[in-house]
């Protein structure tokens, strides 16, 4: 089988390669859709480069700076070209005449000068109700361009803010730096003061300690003279006396021997007396004598102190204080002013503006490439279609030929020629929208996403649904003339319903159920996940598995149903 | 010893609906033998030959193709048979080396054999000069003996051709009698269906006469000559429906079929010496003869002589 099937899936090869139709279809043909749809359903998602730029009646009232940048404004967008006119009547044959001319604006008389005043300025814009899409498109534009000039006046005001405060702060910086030098030299000048001051009284002070040293050098030369006379005086009183305890002194000394004398005798006796000396009476007691220390003292000589004043009796400084004048203080001295927060703190900003970013919600741009919406999408169609070509139209052109007959007498199982076939085709279908994809991004900048590769699970997935989805048309439409038709329709629907020419929220809530049962409407999803919304692989993963499984289901009814094919072919 | 049988069909039915399309169909084909299945449009010769080569399953009945039999080794079978269908069943957009070579590849050879036998089929056909020209560039002649290619590139046992000279030019024609003559000489059994009495005179050692699914006779051209009978025929035509009985009282001399409304008629002689005499006869009818053609016995008048109807009507001639 696994032969039959090569052969037949070269075969596929070969007559795609010899069928020009089908290589228009697949490629060209594709690319020509994609153009024509993303240049001229652009608007969808804003207007495109290099599209012909929308006319904007302007109609200028105000003649201010205001009016004039928002004029130059709309003039550098691409997409957008400004037409004066006079008046609203005017503007109003224009938008008339002009096929892409879907609004006017009037900017009224005095917008500028309110605007730079400060004030709430409003600029009136009139629609063609016609050309609602396109100016709908044309005021998100608008709204962006008027948030930009705001801003931009509030850059320049803040920055004029800025550059005052900056000047100031310089300002009040020198004149502290100035005070601070002021103060520097007065308290020079203070301490030149108080040393000056300081040595004058050291002066006055030294004169007057020295006054006072030369009059108590005399009068203690006056004491010491008075206290050498009665020096010598009491000196001699102290001789006479001495003498006389010197004399006492002697007859203690002589009474002290006599004691120590009568003492040895009184012994003698005792002992000459023998037995009797008990007999005899004690002797009468001795006084004691004064201890040697006490005789030491009375034979010591008097010595009299020396009665001479070394100093002079001190005399208090303070009762001879002199007190020089204070010197003043500085008056505001202390009150400097402190510049230092002043100088610190900015500029009182402006209050902001509330405005608001686009991010396109898995991250990224929020602009979105009309193209990564129709180049996968018109590349489903053109999938589904060829897909109708090559499996349903081949099949039933096989089977017309009589090549099918002939494939089965030759031996070829039905299960390989279907396999070679389906698995060609498959094939065929990736590499379409790989070739599609890349032309995408090279030729209008299609976005691939994070994992550019993920892509390729929904086109996988969306191209194995779609061979089956052939095969069961191949067995509904029983001619190649009923294929096309059915199988158009069939496309054509699902290409619709499941997003692929429209954002599927475009839907009433009842088709979109409906889609959900559709191959094509998970494979948009999972593109629409991974190029514009710029989500990882795993948000295509999803999808891609249930348009797997949508294609698994058309491939069991296929082959159910394709015996019938070969019912008319063979046994 | 005998050639062996290479096509073996025994008791063959087939019907669809209330429609019997082949009643008890019994014949076979032994190598190296060209046997005609001869028939008017809607005989049955199709369904057999779809029968014989698997595309259809007969509803009773047995097939053997070189001794394999369709029921219980049909893959084997095919790898066995050439079939030739009517329709030009090759993909117009390939060329003609790639038609045959896929069907060669499609038969089980590897890709440098059935490289060379394309080539050699394609040399066969008279096609070899052509080989890289694609199908829908060929002329209907040319397009016919690239049918035949494609059905003898692996060189089969059997080879079923289905009204192989449809709308041919003389020189294809003659280029795919040439083949099949070829084919058969090399030991492969030929059974060629065609409603052309003239090519089964020429080229088949057998032929089966059928009609409306029935095997009416089978046997030699002569054979079958022989059981229409050996008596010229006299066809005349007249501007209108001549006096009935103009002919009458000439001994041997008999209508084959009631006149034609548009005048007409056919008649059986005893002897070509009677022609004079028919055309006197003729002049007197009432009718003005505007011409007549006088025919040798052939397959045709077996098979009216069988039915009582011609082998081919008007449009199938035209």
């Amino acid at each position: 089988m696994l032969r039959a099937t090569w052969i037949v899936f070269q075969n596929e090869f070969r007559l795609l390669a010899r069928d020009r139709a089908s290589l228009f279809m697949l490629m060209v043909a594709p690319l020509v859709i994609i153009t024509v749809a993303g240049f001229s359903l652009g608007n969808i998602y804003g207007a495109q480069p290099g599209s012909e730029p929308y006319a904007i009646v302007v109609v200028d009232n105000d003649r201010g700076s205001l009016a004039h940048a928002l004029v130059d404004a709309l003039g550098r967008d691409h997409a957008i070209a400004v037409v004066p006119a006079a008046s609203l009547d005017a503007a109003r044959a224009i938008i008339g005449g002009r096929a892409r001319a879907p609004l006017c604006i009037v900017i009224p008389a005095g917008t500028s000068a309110a605007f730079a005043t400060g004030r709430d300025v409003h600029l009136a814009i009139y629609i063609d109700p016609v050309k609602r899409l396109e100016a709908g498109a044309i005021e998100l534009d608008l709204d962006r361009l008027c948030r930009a000039i705001t801003s931009q006046a509030h850059a320049i005001a803040q920055q004029q803010i800025a550059a005052q405060a900056t000047q100031l702060r310089a300002q009040l910086t020198q004149a502290a730096a100035q005070m601070k030098a002021a103060a520097a030299q007065l308290d020079q000048l203070r301490r030149q003061f108080e040393s000056a001051r300081a040595t004058a009284q050291a002066e006055v002070t030294a004169q007057t300690h020295r006054t006072i040293e030369r009059v108590s050098a005399q009068i203690t030369a006056q004491i010491n003279q008075s206290l050498e006379a009665s020096r010598t005086a009491v000196a001699h009183d102290l001789a006479v006396r001495q003498d006389a305890l010197r004399v006492v002194g002697r007859y203690l000394a002589q009474l002290e021997a006599s004691r120590h004398d009568f003492t040895a005798w009184l012994a003698a006796l005792k002992t000459a007396a023998g037995s009797h000396a008990s007999q005899i009476p004690p002797p009468p007691q001795w006084p004691t004598p004064p201890d040697a220390a006490v005789m030491a003292e009375l034979a010591k000589p008097f010595e009299l102190p020396a009665a001479r004043l070394d100093a002079a009796p001190s005399i208090a400084p303070a009762n001879i204080a002199i007190r020089l004048p204070p010197i003043p203080e500085l008056r505001g001295r202390g009150t400097l002013p402190d510049f230092s927060s002043a100088i610190a703190r900015t500029a009182a900003p402006i209050p902001g503006i509330l405005g608001w970013h686009e991010r396109a919600i898995g991250g990224g741009d929020a602009h979105v490439n009309t193209f990564d919406q129709y180049v996968p999408g018109f590349g489903i169609t053109f999938l589904l279609i060829d897909m109708l070509w090559g499996v349903g139209v081949g099949l039933i052109d096989e089977r017309d030929w009589g090549t099918l007959a002939r494939m089965r007498i030759s031996g070829a199982p039905a299960a390989g020629l279907m396999l070679g076939k389906l698995t060609a085709r498959f094939l065929i279908g990736l590499g379409q929208m790989i070739l599609l994809f890349g032309a995408g991004w090279v030729l209008f900048g299609i976005t691939l996403g994070r994992d550019s590769w993920a892509l390729l699970m929904p086109a996988a997935a969306i191209s194995f649904a779609a061979a089956a989805f052939s095969l069961v048309i191949a067995c509904v439409a029983r001619t190649r003339d009923a294929v096309l038709p059915i199988g158009a329709m069939a496309a054509l629907a699902m290409s619709a319903i499941g997003g692929c020419w429209w954002p599927l929220d475009f839907e009433p809530a009842w088709l979109r159920a409906g889609a959900l049962a559709m191959p094509t409407t998970w494979t948009m999803t999972a593109f629409n996940n991974v190029m514009i919304r710029g989500l990882g692989w795993t948000s295509a993963a999803g999808p891609a598995a249930i348009t797997f499984a949508i294609g698994l289901a058309f491939l069991a009814i296929g082959i159910a149903s394709s015996a019938r094919i070969y019912r008319l072919a063979g046994q | 010893m005998p050639p062996t049988a290479l096509v073996e069909a025994a008791h063959l039915r087939k019907s669809y609906g209330a429609r019997l399309a082949v009643d008890d169909l019994t014949f076979s084909v032994k190598a190296g033998e060209v046997v005609g299945l001869l028939g008017p449009n809607g005989a049955g010769k199709t369904t057999t030959l779809s029968m014989l080569a698997t595309l259809i399953a007969p509803d009773a009945g047995e097939v053997r193709i070189a001794g394999f039999d369709s029921r219980v080794a049909p893959d084997r079978l095919r790898r066995r048979l050439g079939f030739v269908p009517q329709s030009i069943a090759l993909y117009p957009p390939l060329s003609a080396f790639q038609n045959v070579e896929v069907f060669a590849r499609l038969q089980g050879l590897t890709r440098p054999i059935a490289q060379a036998r394309s080539s050699e089929a394609l040399e066969a056909v008279g096609l070899g000069d052509r080989a890289d020209d694609p199908v829908w560039s060929l002329s209907g002649g040319m397009q016919r003996r690239l049918n035949l290619a494609c059905g003898m590139v692996h060189r089969p046992e059997a080879l079923l051709l289905d009204e192989p000279t449809v709308g041919v030019d003389p020189q294809s024609r003659e280029r795919i009698f040439t083949t099949i003559r070829a084919m058969a000489e090399s030991g492969v059994a030929v059974l060629y269906s065609t409603h052309y009495m003239e090519e089964v005179e020429r080229m088949c050692d057998r032929a089966l006469l059928i009609d409306g699914g029935k095997l009416l006779a089978q046997g030699t051209v002569a054979q079958l000559i022989e059981l229409g009978g050996r008596h010229p025929r006299m066809e005349l035509t007249f501007d209108r429906v001549p006096r009935p009985g103009w002919h009458d009282g000439i001994a041997g001399v008999a209508a084959i079929a009631a006149t034609l409304a548009d005048g007409r008629v056919l008649l059986e002689l005893a002897n070509l010496g009677q022609i004079g005499e028919l055309l006197e006869r003729a002049r007197n009818s009432g009718a003005q003869l505007l011409e007549f053609a006088v025919h040798s016995p052939n397959l045709s008048d077996a098979f009216i002589a069988l039915t009582g109807r011609a082998l081919r009507d008007k449009a199938a001639e035209n």
